[in-house]
């Protein structure tokens, strides 16, 4: 495709999202729809300016952008090790794969209760929702991704002095990492969706809370406008989380 | 069968001692893969001394077991029955003192030329300075300075399989072992490897074994040649290459090369013929 239909599509793109908005406010200015059912894009640009004057907006959304970083750190830092060993030990494999069976199904939601028994509306509660949230999918994602590792560079890494140790650090490490940048991708949306239920479920700030909070109140706006960010937030962080796969994959660029 | 040629086995030239501890010793090694489809005798009681120094080149039909022999050689895999001796010892296990080259090259695709040729020296725990110093000299021998900063899948696969070369060389190995290492390469870069390789085996005296599908790749680089039986393989017959360095064209149309080259393809001929007969029986 050349460069120039590709700008041709983002105007396009642009436009159509132009024209909705624009839709949206005239129907909400003319009284078709009831503005606390759904207010007009100015009303919730306009309570997003307040927010940010107040620094309430930035606050929720750091605090929820925290929760999920921190959380989802922990989760890839031990995952990613402990993936790799049990992708290239069979027996260890076999020891942990019933636990690694039965915590896979659990939806991140099924633990707040849990959670909110032993550490009670805390920080460390938000962190070990996304932690559970989203440990044991990444750590099936890192052992499938070593599977895909070429057995015949093992071999030559095993032929030229590799111990066992070199070959998961020196081969097995980075000849999965491209699927395990793809896996913790996935994951860092999932990480998500556990840190905004958790905030909906129990929690003095966040973005979850900021639109949970809203329903009390029956500030409509606010609660698109939690929506809203969340949405850019994880857009935000997926465009950085590209640059920085870049920059740990330098083989895989042309 | 031409006298003159079998009579010539054995009694290695290039000044191996004879009564010597052979490098590589394979004794009567049989080796059965079993798989859901039942048991394959891949090798059956082959034996085979290689002297060090020697240049050995094995040709074979197609799925005689010869990978399966280089395999054993190097540690990869154990013999069903029998042994491979290594210096006299018993090959354990996978040994660097045996620097495999893969047809299919082996690059670690995110390493540079440079850290794949440095890889083995890391393995060793040579400091940094120590072992970039050691890998460029390698990478200067295989002729690919300029290179060292580039990822493997931007090379042809004449300079993939040159980095392998240096990266086996740098790790300083007693025994090469090649499988097919030039068969996917185009005509003329796989002359400049053949020759390069050459060059290097007079210059490191590394004892080699060599697998290929080619007559003439084994005369030019040989100083014996095994022929391999079809499935169950077997050692159907060894030819001491006694044909003069450099090998250049007037050797390759002189007429000892002609009857070498008579005598290892009727050879290979009856090998591949029976190993089409076995074939088409299953
Ligand atoms: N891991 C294995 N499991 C089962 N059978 C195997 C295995 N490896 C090799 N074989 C079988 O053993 C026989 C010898 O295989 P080998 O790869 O050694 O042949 P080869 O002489 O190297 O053939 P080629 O010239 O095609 O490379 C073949 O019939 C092959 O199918
Ligand atoms: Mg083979």
């Amino acid at each position: 495709m050349t460069s120039k239909s590709n700008s041709s599509m983002v105007f396009i793109s642009v436009g159509s999202l132009v024209i909705f908005l624009a839709f949206w406010e005239l129907l909400c200015r003319m009284g078709f729809i009831e503005p606390l059912f759904m207010p007009a894009p100015t009303q919730i640009l306009a309570r997003a300016g307040k927010m940010l004057g107040d620094g309430s907006l930035l606050q929720h959304t750091l605090a929820s952008t925290r929760r999920v970083m921190v959380g989802f750190m922990v989760s890839s830092l031990v995952a990613i090790p402990f993936g790799i060993f049990l992708g290239s030990s069979r027996f260890f494999m076999a020891v942990f794969d019933p636990f690694i069976s039965l915590l896979r199904p659990l939806p991140s939601m099924s633990w707040i209760p849990l959670s909110l028994l032993w550490l009670g509306i805390t920080e460390t509660q938000k962190y070990s929702i996304v932690f559970m949230g989203s440990f044991a999918p990444s750590l099936l994602y890192i052992i499938e991704a070593t599977k895909g590792i070429d057995p015949l560079l093992i071999r030559a890494a095993r032929n030229l002095g590799a111990s066992n140790l070199d070959v998961m650090r020196e081969v097995i490490l980075p000849g999965s990492l491209p699927q395990i940048i793809a896996g913790l991708k996935v994951m860092l949306g999932i990480a998500w969706t556990c840190i905004i239920s958790a905030e909906l479920v129990a929690a003095r700030e966040g973005l979850g809370f900021m639109i949970m909070n809203g329903k009390e109140y029956f500030q409509t706006d606010t609660v698109l406008l939690g929506m809203v960010m969340i949405s850019i937030t994880v857009m935000v962080i997926d465009v950085l989380f590209r640059k920085f796969e870049r920059r740990l994959l330098p083989w895989t660029r042309q | 069968m031409d006298p003159s040629v079998a009579a010539s086995a054995a009694a290695p030239e290039n000044g191996v001692e004879k009564g010597a501890v052979p490098k590589i010793s394979v004794k009567g090694v049989t080796k059965v893969f079993s798989s859901k489809r039942g048991e394959v005798t891949a090798l059956k009681e082959l034996s085979l001394d290689i002297q060090d120094g020697e240049f050995m080149v094995i040709v074979g039909a197609s799925g005689c077991g010869k990978s399966t022999l280089l395999n054993l050689v190097a540690g990869f895999d154990h013999p069903t029955a029998g042994e491979v001796l290594l210096d006299g010892r018993p090959v354990a296990g996978i040994t660097p003192e045996c620097g495999m080259i893969f047809q299919q090259y082996a690059l670690f695709p995110w390493k540079t030329v440079q850290e794949n040729v440095e890889f083995g020296l890391k393995m060793k725990r040579m400091p940094k300075q120590e072992r970039q110093e050691r890998a460029a000299r390698f990478i200067d021998l295989v002729g690919l300075n300029g290179f060292e900063k580039t990822y493997p899948h931007h090379l042809s696969g004449g300079m993939k399989q040159r980095v392998s070369i240096a990266r086996s060389l740098a790790n300083n190995p007693q025994v090469m072992l090649l499988d097919e290492p030039f068969a996917a390469l185009d005509a003329m870069t796989r002359q400049v490897l053949q020759e390069q390789l050459v060059r290097i085996y007079e210059k490191h005296r590394k004892t080699i074994i060599f697998i290929t599908h080619s007559i003439d790749e084994a005369l030019l680089l040989s100083s014996r040649i095994v022929v391999m039986t079809a499935r169950p393989g077997r050692i159907a017959q060894e030819i001491t290459n006694d044909l003069p360095h450099p090998r250049n064209a007037d050797v390759q149309l002189s007429d000892r090369y002609m009857e070498l080259k008579r005598h290892i393809w009727s050879s290979v001929q009856a090998e591949v013929l029976k190993s089409m007969e076995v074939e088409a029986g299953q």
